[in-house]
């Protein structure tokens, strides 16, 4: 497994040693080509820290940085560490912790919780780290009354789940009933996803006839879709804050036999939703990037480290992608 | 001893008025409920669950416990994903596979805590972590999706309310029951879960019935894999976190002992169809996921003291 990855590692750096257009890669490169044992100034290490890798978002996202360090090898040294499940709190502390002990210049975080990583992230601050913010945004009062200022790159989830919903709402008749199946009730962007459902079915004068918490999983929102279904009828539309749950509701949708008169819409974009957005059976999901997230970051920090002032806040681009949109070329940031 | 007052099928009196009472109560308060809709979908629902807890009685029988089936059903899944997305296979052979995988895994699990004497929830818990990295690895942490080539197994058949799934699933419970309470093995399930010294004294090879309970169970979390998959359309390798909780739930809540000796697959069926009553009966009623979690606990400690209750007066 580890030699198919490094492999995996090895030939993207041959690909972007080879192709990549960008402005500092040729200079980088060649120096990593001609002498990587001999390069002189210690590289900073940065630290990225992620939630669960066994999440395939996740996993894209330290792909990503990983094919950017191998196109920037001599820039920087990269860790990237993970949880197991993305509530396990007090591990991604202790990778934290871990960081700072590890000497890291800098840490790249997306924070399990929004609060709760606030004080290691301090410590780790107060010591001289930069850190960087990703994905899930630092509670801002949190941060502030622990002095903790960390620059965050990522997208508007409110927003982009308001461009979703609009997008399914667009399809539906106003005064409509919808429901909505949100994340985890514990987690900002989930929180930020339902805020952007909400917002997108009141502009568009639907009825939102009930919210309810899938958990993030693909079974539990099956389930829950299968009982709104039951209960409301006249349901035309279920929008879910991420696309496993939003495959999960399409199937209930489909099990009851009201495939094209119901319109599921999702978030995020992943490999397994595509086939279900060219059959119209999911109508709409929103494409974050992931690949480009943590390279962003790193980014961010990199410019932090080489003398440019505390990095300034950074939206990332979320597109929103259909059927229609799927088929064609996708546009990137 | 008193224990045996009353005939064994007021057990299942108690739990049918348990079920009796959920269903009332929530066809009052919703109006879907009693509708074809929601009975079709709590049926079709439920087959990986009553499966496994079909597997999970008989192993329970003999003392022991698998906690690993929640892994085992996403590893088995995500091969079945994995071998029919990327590899072609056809339903069937996927469907073997699935199988033949599970019961390596539940031979596995069982070999080691009966040969090499380690309390089964031991070795379990270490194979739950296990087959969940196999699963994440196997599928490389993405979801596959199947689609129509599997989706059959768990659609209602046409004409009809529940799936073939759901038919398969009510046709191995009732051989499980079967099994357990007209065959030689199945007494000697209860016999070594009951007292191992006495079953080997009185001449019952004591190993071979553990190991093999241990073995069918994993077959039927490898079949219950696929059932899961087909509901959804695809191979999930999050798929089962926290399964093997709402198995041992059910199967306690149908009055099967912790301790060994003492169980029902029929009454494991009940518990299995309580848990998904309420499940579904929440929901419907709007309840939000706290709640439905301080509900649900409620109602499994409150059955399982309705039991012992009962056996005590």
């Amino acid at each position: 497994m580890r030699v198919i990855l490094a492999a995996a590692v090895l030939a993207a750096a041959l690909a972007g040693a080879g192709c990549k257009p960008s402005a500092t890669a040729p200079a980088s490169n060649t120096q990593t080509a001609a002498s990587p044992a001999a390069a002189p100034a210690p590289r900073p290490k940065i630290a990225l820290v992620m939630k669960s890798l066994a999440n395939e978002f996740f996993a894209t996202m330290a792909k990503g940085a990983q094919e950017h360090h191998a196109a920037h090898a001599a820039d920087y040294e990269l860790v990237v560490s993970g949880i197991k499940n993305e509530t396990d709190l007090g591990e991604q502390v202790n990778l934290v912790e871990q960081a700072v002990a590890q000497g890291a210049a800098a840490i790249v975080i997306a924070p399990a919780d929004s609060k709760a990583l606030v004080p290691a992230l301090r410590r780790a601050q107060q010591q001289g780290i930069v850190i960087v913010n990703i994905d899930n945004r630092l509670d801002a009062d949190a941060a502030n009354k622990a002095g903790l200022s960390a620059a965050f790159v990522g997208p508007d989830n409110r927003d982009a789940a308001r461009r979703v919903g609009l997008a399914v709402a667009q399809k539906l008749k106003s005064g409509d009933e919808v429901a909505i199946i949100e994340g985890a009730t514990s987690a900002f962007n989930g929180q930020q996803r339902r805020a952007g459902f909400e917002d997108a079915m009141q502009a568009a004068g639907m009825k939102v006839v009930a919210i309810q918490s899938g958990d993030w999983e693909m079974d539990k929102a099956n389930t829950i879709a299968a009982n709104l279904l039951s209960a409301h009828p006249r349901i035309k539309a279920i929008v879910c804050a991420n696309d496993n749950m939003a495959i999960g509701a399409a199937a209930a949708v489909a099990a009851a036999g009201r495939t094209p008169q119901v319109l599921v819409g999702g978030f995020d974009n992943i490999a397994a939703i595509k086939p279900l957005l060219s059959a119209g059976r999911v109508v709409a999901t929103a494409d974050q990037h992931a690949d480009q997230l943590a390279v962003f970051g790193i980014e961010s920090a990199l410019a932090v480290l080489k003398g440019a002032k505390a990095g300034a806040d950074r939206a990332t681009e979320v597109d929103i992608v259909t059927a229609a949109s799927a088929t064609g070329p996708q546009p990137r940031p | 001893m008193r224990r045996r007052q009353f005939p064994p099928q007021s057990d299942l009196l108690v739990l049918l008025l348990v079920l009796g009472a959920l269903v009332a109560l929530f066809g009052l308060g919703t109006d879907g409920f009693l509708g074809k809709a929601t009975l079709g979908s709590i049926a079709n629902r439920i087959p990986a669950l009553m499966l496994v807890s079909t597997g999970m009685t008989l192993l329970m029988v003999t003392g022991g416990i698998d906690l690993s089936v929640g892994s085992v059903l996403g590893l088995c899944g995500a091969a079945a994903g994995v071998l029919m997305v990327d590899d072609a296979w056809g339903l069937g052979p996927a469907l073997a596979a699935s199988i033949a995988l599970g019961a390596l895994v539940g031979s596995i699990n069982g070999w080691i805590s009966v040969k090499l004497r380690l309390p089964s929830f031991i070795v379990t818990l270490g194979m739950l972590e296990i087959a969940r990295g196999l699963a994440f690895l196997a599928t490389h942490s993405q979801t596959k999706y199947i689609g129509a080539a599997i989706e059959s197994v768990g659609a209602p058949i046409a004409g009809w309310v529940v799936s073939p799934a759901f038919l398969i699933a009510l046709g191995i419970v009732v051989l499980g029951q079967l099994l357990l309470s007209r065959t030689v093995f199945g007494r000697h399930l209860v016999a070594v879960g009951g007292n191992v010294e006495a079953a080997a004294i009185s001449g019952v090879a004591v190993d071979p019935p553990r190991i093999w309970a241990h073995a069918l169970l994993g077959g039927l979390t490898g079949l219950a894999a696929v059932f899961n998959c087909s509901r959804l359309g695809s191979a999930d390798p999050n798929a089962g976190v926290g399964f093997e909780l709402s198995v041992i739930a059910a199967v306690v809540v149908g009055g099967t002992s912790l301790r060994g000796g003492r169980g029902s697959v029929l009454k494991s069926l009940l518990g299995v169809l309580i848990v998904a009553t309420l499940e579904a009966g929440l929901v419907q009623m709007g309840a939000s996921e706290p709640v439905k979690r301080v509900v649900t606990g409620c109602v499994i400690v409150a059955a399982v003291l309705a039991d012992t209750w009962r056996r005590r007066t």
